[in-house]
Parts: structure tokens; C-alpha cells; sequence
């Protein structure tokens, strides 16, 4: 009895791998791409289209991530070890300039030339939610500086006479220009500045705050799956200047996410280069497939082709045309 | 037929991630004047010990430790060195950092003792009890810290609260072990002599069972001590301030100097009460042979 | 008074098991231990065992490991539940005992001295000692006075405040001791409490146990599987094989008359010199005169029952000492009475003198021992032969 069970597993075992190894195709000279992942969603969205394009569009390509913290991925792409940061949040990273300066990281182009940063509240603070029976808080909250007015609104629990504003992600190099803009703007006398170690925490504050329906100002930025399914206002700043800037005296600048990779990146892959310079997409379209993603539950793999075929358009900008037929293909 | 082979059937998979989030949001908003009221009471705590280790002038603490240290080790050589050890970090000017990491590292102890201590006991007395608690701490062993640090900010919001609920969450584990193992590893006829001289269950308990356990209960508080400091830098992702937010101000920028003092900090904190818990242990333990 | 039955076992059986009823009908059907564990997985720790202490008396149980000593010892203060039978303590069922009653009979009549001290190690000899008055709420200045009573008695004065683990094996079992004693318990229960010293140590300890037992009069029920000490302490013996009693007696009766093979076999291991003592190897003096008889009388009588010497008594049969034929003849001689020819300096035991320690004497005198009772009056004669062919 004992036996014959272990003889049929041991069969059903000897099948599987016989499968699986027919399975695997015999290409020649196939050569891996590896993208970073740093564990922010649409960053895994953006990986996710990339790599439908790539394995559909193009032969002679595999395509992997390489999962890790932002600073770690920056580390392996100049050493060579990873080849691309698609959705490169480069004002973040200190080293940028000088890297590219070096020759170590090569600019590719820009994904998503409009995303924004910078102190948000959600909507029903400042008009209410008759819907969940919430009055306006604040109902003359535009800019940063009428933070001024109503520290009470935002009290901190562990200081209730002060109120709490969340500032950005330790180390990052906005959480910098907005402790600057609190203390410009005189927030720092009646708000504590409250940095949170991690997205996912300040995410989950903010997640948690609009579930109960509670008062909440901080640090967002777009494109996120927040951004995109939670009604929020950025908080009006001065327009943008240069000089003043980095001083935290005016709005951030629109962001540019850019697509950046290693050294050896255009030898490797000359024709997927031409694919990246042209990948380009934008905070609003990326922030509603976050928001689909959230909503229905789907993997980002699924939201990728989701979409490809909601902005089938797109393809004909980003590649040959040969190329975009072979995508849509895949994807019908 | 193929695909059944290769890859898990898709039909079989289910997901209840939906159903956890929606409860978890809607327990929220059902509770929240509990949950505010546990939040307050718990960062008064916090703050009280803060302020109490905040009012010690840090020449005086440095004094006690030292003193402490030498008793407890019995040589001036280790005294001295914990010494040199605070002094440092003060030089590296992390001494507040250090305060607040600790007040947040021994209110979580202490509530770990007043839970995990008579939970302990329960566990060790009641066979229904060990059933029901034993597969919970297993879980809350296994678990990574990251799966409710997020739950946690939803009950708790950010900050303190929802630090010393993850951290108390992780450290309690061995103080409830160590405990009732402690209590059911009695020499049994220690116990049976208890017994014998007319000793009620309680008189046995709190007479016998657990001065006789002692030295494994001090072991267990230890080993909370320790898990509680390696908590540090987690808390920090939650937004509690001290040491571990420092180790990630620096870590995120690439700072690897910066975040080696914090760092180093963190392990002298570690090792001095690690030392003097377990230098009672000893004790403990000597004077029971 | 002094038959006077404390404690009273009937029938008692303990098993350990699940499938009790069906070890039950097999050892009705006169299985033994070994296949009742084999077919049922039961143990039969304790099968029908029935005994009767009295007041005052050591009793002593006796058997291999594994025979259901420390089993049975540990049913007369209910650390043990039988699974049928009965026990009376004073004629009280103890079962019925509620747990008051439970609690007052572990406070106040029975108390129990371990194999390994069951000392509290976080707690000093006085502590230690303290300890069965303290959960009976007695004041600390009385319990502390009691206890301190109680370490003297055990010869412990000065350690009072010592911890435990400084203290060596010996030492141990004297608080052990102490503990026991200090709630003036009726009975003293002792599971094997000497086996874990070393010889020389557990000599004392029997010496010691055995005259605080005189003093106080308590009854003991003591647990050995050294058939020498339980000849040398109990005044009653019970063997005990597989569960079962197998015979109960005095030391003497038992090694006189073992009940069975197993049993010879067991006392084959003991020193009986331990065991029999004067009255079981004396026999009457056949010669015996009075100081005042005239010494022809005194040939007379020593001729005619054909031996040299004659003891010596006074009128209430006090033993004044031993006169040779020699003697005799030259009192006559001389015509003097015969006390002033009485040899005077002899050796005397009593009747329960052991064997073991006529060992000497019957080396060194020149007659026969005599055997007095205590108020000197003579009892027997203990011949060098009679010592020598009892071993
Ligand atoms: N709690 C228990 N569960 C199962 N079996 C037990 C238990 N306690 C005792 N026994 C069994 O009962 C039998 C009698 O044990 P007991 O301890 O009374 O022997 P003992 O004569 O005191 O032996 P020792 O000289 O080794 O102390 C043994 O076979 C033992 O294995
Ligand atoms: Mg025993």
C-alpha cells in the first residue's frame, strides 16, 4: 500500500518535470534584463508594461526584477548588476547628478514628465462629505500657509495642543525642502513635524485617517494607487522658481520620473533603448491603473494588460510599428 | 492537464485580503473611543517614563549604570566600561535619541511583564489554556513584524502607540514561555512537598512554584528586553522617534557613516542591559544552585 | 493504647492506564504485572493491599523498585488517589475528607519527609523549616520559635539562616526532618528518606530518626529497599512485590519465618546478626544461687547440673554476679560465705541486645553473658556457641 503510493507520486513527479522541461525554449542567445523593484507600486506597474512590451514585442530578451530597497538597486545599477531603473524618483537621490556626471548612470528618458509632490489633505476637509455626514473642517483651506490657521484641526495625540503635519520619508531629499517650508512658513510653532520611517506607514495613516473620516495633512506625492483612489488636494504653494525651491519658498517643480540605466545598458540592448526613450506615460493615467488595481484586486501583471489595451494608442507612440502589432497580438 | 501538473490550479486559490481590510477599517471606526483612550493612556505612559529618564541628569545615570554594573558583575572593570560606553553615546550626540528609544523599549517590557506574567502562569496551570495560547504565540513568533505594523497604524495611528503594540506584540512571546516553563519544570517533589504540608493550589503557586522558577522567569524577561531593542528600527518605519528613526534618516540617504553610530548605539544599549539582566539571572540562579 | 490502629489500608488497588476494567478481570484471573501491561498497556502499581499501622509504632514497607512503595506511601496523604479501596486515617475515610478536612490532615497529622529532601531552595533552613506552619497562617514569631526548636532537635543549631545549597546531603535530610516535625504531626510518613546519602551519613541518620522517634513518639510509616535498615527501624516489616504485599511481621518473625521463597531470598541479603537479638538465642541459666546459699549448697547445685559457673542473684533475682566452681570449693574451704568469692565484674546485655553487638563481648568474657532486664534482674545466658551458630 505504502509502496504503491510512493511509486505514484514518484511517476507523477518524473511527468511534471518532463513538462515542464519541454517547456523551455531553446532560443539562442538570450539575454536577461534585469529592472529594479523598490516596492512601490507603480513602479511595479510601470515594470509590468515593460515587460509585456519587452517579452511580447521583441525575440531575443528575458526580462527579470531585482527586489530590493531604492538605495541598494542604485548601488547594483552602477556597479553594473542591474540594467534599468524604469520610474527613477532621481530628485530623491542624492548622488544623481554626480553619478550621471561620472558616467555611471546614463539618462534614458522620462517616463512621467508631470508627477507632483507636496502637502496634501483629503477633499472632505475642506468641503466636507455630505455622503458620510462629514461638515467642512476648514472650508477656507487653500494654501500651505493657511496651515496657519487650524493646527487645532489636525491636533497630535501625543501633543494635543500642537497640531501633527507629516512630513515626507526620512532622507529623502523632499522631506529636506519640506521641513525648510514648515519652518518658513512658521508651521513649526503650532505643528509638530511627524516623519514616518516608511511608505507604507504613511501611506496607512493617511489610509487610516480617511477611513475614519478624521482630519489629515501631510507629504503625498503622485502618481500613487493613493493619489489615485482617494479624493486629496494638493495645497496650494507660490509658483515654482528655481532659486527659491530647494529653500521650501514655493511649490515643488512637477516632477520627472525618469527611466535611467547602467553604463553598459546601450551596447547591451540597442534596440530596447530606443523602446525606453520612448516609454513615456503620465500621473493621471498611471494614478487611475493604481486605483484599478487597488479596486479590483488584480496582480499588477493583470493591470499592465489592462492598461495596454485601455491606451492602445500609446503602443504606436512607444515602438515601430511592426513591433506594436506583434504587442497587441499577445494581448488579444 | 499540463498546466494542472505545472502550476497550482488557478480556481483554487482564494483571497481574503478583502474581507481582513474591510474588517479591520470598519473595527476601527466601530471602536474608535476605545482605541483613542487606549492610545492616550499609552502615550501618557511613554511620556511619563520619558520624563522620569529625562529628569535623571545623564552625569547621574552614567553614575548608576556604572555602579549597577559593578555590583551585579562584581569587577570595577565592567562598571567602568559601561561607563565609557554611555559617555560615547553622548559624544555621538544621540543621548535624547537614546532616552526616547528606551522609554518606548521599557514601557513595552513592562507591559509585556504584566500580560505575559500571569499569562504565563495560566498557561502553566491549565491545560485548556496552553491548547488556546500556545498556537496564538507560535503565530505572533513567526509572523513577520511587517504584516501588522500596517494593521497597526490603522487601530493605533502612527507614533508611539502602534510601536509599543508591535513591539510589545514580538517581545512578549518569551516572556510567556519562559514563564510557565519555568513553572511546569518545578523539581516535581518540591511541589508534591508544598502539597504534602497542606499548601492550597495558590499558596503553592506563588510559595513554591514561582520563587522556584525565578531564575527561568529573569531569563525570559531578557530575552524580552532583547527582542524589544531589536524592534528599534522597525518602530521607526511607524514613525517612533529615537535611535531607529536616526538609523533610517541615514540609511535612506546612503549614509553609511551616519548610521553606523546609531547603529553602535543601539548595540551598547543592548549589551548593557542584556549584562545586567543576566547578571541576575546568574544571581538568581547561584543563590538556587 | 499502644495497640491503638492510626492508619488503616483495606484493599487498596492503584492502576495507571486507560483500560482499566479489562486489567482488572485479567489479574482476577491471576495475571501478573507484566502481561496485564503487556495486553492492556495498565499498570498495576498497587493490587489489593491491606495494612494496619499503630499508633506509635515504625512501620516499615519494604521491596524492589517498582513494587508500589513510593505508590502506596503517597495514597495515605492523598498525593495518590487509589482507584478502589479504602483508607482510614483515625478511622476517618480519608476520600470523604472534604478539602478542609483534606488541607487540615496535610497541616496537622501527616507529614512527609522526601527522597530528595524536597527542599525549597529559594528559602533558608529556617524558611524551610518554617514552612508547614506558615501556609497554616501561625505567626511568624511562633512559627520562627517552633522551627528553631526543631533545627536543634535535628542538631542543626547555627544554620538557621543559611541557604540550602549550602548545606550537604545529610545535612538536607535533617530539614527534611525538622520540616516534618515542626507541625507536631501524628504520623510521619518517610519515602525512602536515606538512600540518597552515603553509608557512614545514613548511619547516623537512622541513629538519629530512631531516638527522636523514642523521644517523641511518633508513628512512622518508612519507605526503604535496604532490608537492613528496615530491620534495624521497624518494629513492623512489610515486603511488597509487583504491587501486592506479600508478608507482613516483626523483623524477627520475618527472618525466623519468611512467608515464602521470595521472601528468604530477600532476607538472605541481610546481616541477621542486625536482626536477632539476645532474647531470640538466650536460654535460662541452669545454674543459679543466692548470695546467702552456703557454699556446699552452692557445689551441690553446680554438680549436679554439670557446669563451673553459677549466677549469682539476691532475692528479688537481681544479678550480682557469677561464682566459679574453684571459688566455691574454697569458700568451703575456708569457711567464708560465698560473697566474698563472687565474681562481680561481668558483662550484662538485655534482651534485645543485637547479635551484632554481643560480637565482643562474647569474645572477651570468660562465661556466658548474662541477659538482665532493666532492673537488673536475670533474664537468660547468652553462650559463645549459641552467638557464633545464629549467624
Ligand atoms: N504517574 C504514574 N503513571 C504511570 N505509572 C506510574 C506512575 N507512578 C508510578 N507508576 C508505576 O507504578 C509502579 C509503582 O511505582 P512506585 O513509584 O510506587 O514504585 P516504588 O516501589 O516507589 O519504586 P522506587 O523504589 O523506584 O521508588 C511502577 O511500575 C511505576 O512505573
Ligand atoms: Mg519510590
Amino acid at each position: 500500500m505504502k509502496r504503491s503510493i510512493v511509486l505514484m507520486l514518484a511517476l507523477a513527479f518524473c511527468i511534471t518535470t518532463v513538462l515542464g522541461g519541454c517547456s523551455g525554449n531553446e532560443k539562442a542567445e538570450i539575454k536577461t534584463i534585469t529592472v529594479t523593484n523598490n516596492g512601490w507600486d507603480s513602479q511595479m506597474l510601470h515594470n509590468e508594461i515593460a515587460k509585456f512590451i519587452v517579452l511580447n514585442g521583441y525575440e531575443n530578451y528575458d526580462f527579470q526584477t531585482s527586489t530590493g530597497s531604492s538605495t541598494m538597486n542604485w548601488q547594483a545599477m552602477i556597479a553594473g548588476d542591474v540594467d534599468l531603473d524604469i520610474e527613477s524618483w532621481t530628485d530623491n537621490v542624492a548622488t544623481y547628478p554626480e553619478d550621471v556626471a561620472n558616467g555611471d548612470i546614463v539618462d534614458v528618458g522620462v517616463l512621467v514628465p508631470d508627477s507632483a509632490q507636496g502637502l496634501y489633505v483629503p477633499r472632505y476637509v475642506i468641503e466636507g462629505d455630505p455622503e458620510r455626514g462629514i461638515e467642512p473642517m476648514a472650508p477656507d483651506l487653500k494654501t500651505v500657509e493657511d496651515l496657519k490657521k487650524y493646527p487645532h484641526i489636525f491636533p497630535d495625540d501625543e501633543e494635543p495642543e500642537k497640531g501633527r503635519l507629516y512630513g515626507s520619508l526620512p532622507g529623502w531629499m523632499a522631506d529636506e525642502i519640506l521641513y525648510k517650508k514648515y519652518e518658513y512658513y512658521g508651521l513649526n510653532e503650532s505643528y509638530n513635524y511627524v516623519r514616518l520611517g516608511s511608505e507604507a506607514a504613511l501611506f496607512a495613516s493617511l489610509a487610516s485617517a480617511y477611513n475614519l473620516g478624521d482630519p489629515w495633512v501631510g507629504y503625498c506625492y503622485e502618481p500613487t494607487w493613493i493619489t489615485g483612489k482617494l479624493d486629496l488636494v494638493l495645497l496650494e504653494d507660490a509658483p515654482y522658481d528655481p532659486d527659491l525651491y530647494l529653500e521650501g519658498k514655493c511649490e515643488f517643480p512637477k516632477q520627472e520620473l525618469k527611466i535611467v540605466s547602467s553604463s553598459k545598458f546601450a551596447e547591451k540592448a540597442p534596440d530596447l533603448l530606443e523602446f525606453f526613450k520612448k516609454y513615456k506615460t503620465g500621473s493621471q493615467l498611471i494614478s487611475e491603473a493604481l486605483a484599478y488595481l487597488d479596486e479590483t484586486g488584480a496582480t499588477h501583471e493583470e493591470a499592465a494588460k489592462w492598461f495596454l489595451k485601455e491606451y492602445d494608442y500609446l503602443l504606436d507612440e512607444w515602438l515601430p510599428a511592426e513591433r506594436a502589432e506583434k504587442v497587441r497580438e499577445a494581448l488579444n | 492537464m499540463k498546466d494542472y501538473l505545472l502550476h497550482f490550479p488557478k480556481e483554487w486559490q482564494f483571497d481574503v485580503g478583502d474581507t481582513i481590510d474591510l474588517w479591520i477599517k470598519t473595527f476601527s471606526r466601530e471602536n474608535r473611543e476605545i482605541l483613542t483612550a487606549i492610545r492616550n493612556f499609552v502615550i501618557a505612559s511613554i511620556k511619563g517614563i520619558n520624563w522620569l529618564l529625562a529628569i535623571i541628569p545623564w552625569w547621574l545615570l552614567i553614575i548608576i549604570v556604572m555602579i549597577l554594573g559593578w555590583r551585579i558583575s562584581g569587577r570595577k572593570r565592567v562598571g567602568l566600561l559601561y561607563g565609557a560606553m554611555l559617555i560615547f553615546v553622548g559624544s555621538c550626540g544621540l543621548w535624547v535619541h537614546m532616552l526616547e528609544t528606551l522609554s518606548i523599549v521599557i514601557a513595552s517590557v513592562i507591559l509585556s511583564v504584566i500580560l505575559g506574567f500571569p499569562l504565563g502562569v495560566l498557561i502553566a496551570m491549565n491545560k485548556r489554556a496552553e491548547s488556546i495560547i500556545r498556537p496564538i504565540l507560535d503565530l505572533m513568533q513567526t509572523m513577520p513584524t511587517f504584516v501588522y505594523l500596517v494593521p497597526a497604524v490603522m487601530l493605533f495611528s502612527t507614533g508611539k502607540t502602534p510601536a509599543l503594540m508591535a513591539t510589545t506584540i514580538y517581545a512578549i512571546v518569551p516572556m510567556i514561555r519562559m514563564t510557565s516553563h519555568g513553572i511546569i519544570h518545578v523539581n516535581g517533589e518540591v511541589v508534591e512537598a508544598a502539597k504534602a504540608f497542606g499548601s492550597t493550589n495558590l499558596q503553592t503557586l506563588v510559595k513554591v512554584q514561582i520563587p522556584q522558577a525565578m531564575p527561568t522567569i529573569m531569563t525570559g524577561l531578557n530575552q524580552t528586553i532583547m527582542m524589544a531593542m531589536s524592534m528599534v528600527v522597525t518602530c521607526a518605519l511607524i514613525g517612533a522617534q529615537g535611535l531607529g528613526m536616526e538609523i533610517l534618516l541615514a540609511t535612506n540617504r546612503t549614509e553609511m557613516g551616519k548610521a553606523l553610530m546609531p547603529g553602535i548605539c543601539i548595540v551598547i544599549v543592548a549589551i548593557i542591559l542584556d549584562r545586567l539582566t543576566q547578571g541576575l539571572v546568574k544571581r538568581k540562579e547561584a543563590e538556587q544552585q | 493504647m499502644k495497640d491503638e490502629v492510626i492508619i488503616k489500608v483495606e484493599n487498596v488497588t492503584k492502576l495507571y492506564g486507560i483500560n482499566k476494567s479489562e486489567a482488572i478481570k485479567l489479574m482476577k484471573e491471576g495475571a501478573d504485572k507484566d502481561t496485564v501491561y503487556k495486553k492492556t498497556g495498565v499498570t498495576v502499581a498497587l493490587w489489593d493491599v491491606s495494612f494496619e499501622v499503630k499508633k506509635g509504632e515504625v512501620f516499615v514497607i519494604i521491596g524492589l523498585s517498582g513494587s508500589g512503595k513510593s505508590t502506596i506511601i503517597r495514597c495515605l496523604n492523598k498525593l495518590n488517589r487509589p482507584t478502589s479501596g479504602k483508607i482510614y486515617f483515625q478511622n476517618n475515610d480519608i476520600d470523604q475528607l472534604s478539602k478542609k478536612e483534606l488541607l487540615d490532615l496535610r497541616r496537622n497529622k501527616i507529614s512527609m519527609v522526601f527522597q530528595n529532601f524536597g527542599l525549597m531552595s529559594h528559602r533558608t533552613v529556617m524558611e524551610n523549616v518554617a514552612y508547614g506552619l506558615e501556609v497554616k497562617k501561625v505567626s511568624k514569631e511562633e512559627r520562627e520559635k517552633k522551627a528553631k526548636e526543631m533545627i536543634s532537635l535535628v542538631g542543626l543549631e547555627g544554620w538557621e539562616h543559611q541557604p540550602i545549597s549550602s548545606l550537604s546531603g545529610g545535612m538536607k535530610q535533617r530539614v527534611g526532618l525538622a520540616r516534618a516535625l515542626a507541625n507536631d504531626p501524628e504520623v510521619l510518613l518517610m519515602d525512602e528518606p536515606f538512600s540518597a546519602l552515603d553509608p557512614l551519613v545514613k548511619r547516623d541518620m537512622q541513629f538519629e530518626l530512631l531516638s527522636i522517634q523514642r523521644k517523641l513518639q511518633k508513628t512512622v510509616v518508612f519507605i526503604t529497599h535496604d532490608i537492613n535498615e528496615a530491620f534495624k527501624l521497624g518494629d513492623t516489616v512489610a515486603i511488597m512485590r509487583d504491587g501486592r504485599i506479600i508478608q507482613i511481621d516483626t523483623p524477627q518473625d520475618m527472618a525466623l519465618n519468611p512467608a515464602d521463597e521470595y521472601v528468604a531470598k530477600f532476607i538472605d541479603g541481610a546481616d541477621k546478626s542486625k536482626v536477632l537479638s539476645a532474647k531470640h538465642v538466650m536460654i535460662t541459666p541452669r545454674c543459679m544461687v543466692r548470695e546467702k546459699d552456703a557454699p556446699i549448697h552452692v557445689i551441690e547445685e553446680l554438680s549436679r547440673n554439670d557446669v563451673s559457673t553459677a549466677y549469682v542473684v539476691d532475692d528479688s533475682m537481681k544479678l550480682l554476679g557469677v561464682i566459679s566452681i574453684d571459688n566455691a570449693i574454697r569458700a568451703r574451704k575456708e569457711n567464708i560465705p560465698i560473697s566474698d568469692f563472687i565474681d562481680r565484674d561481668i558483662y550484662t546485655i538485655r534482651r534485645d541486645t543485637l547479635i551484632v553487638d554481643m560480637l565482643q563481648l562474647t569474645a572477651k568474657s570468660k562465661y556466658p553473658i548474662a541477659v538482665v532486664d532493666e532492673k537488673n534482674r536475670l533474664k537468660g545466658i547468652v553462650s559463645k556457641s549459641a552467638v557464633l551458630s545464629s549467624l
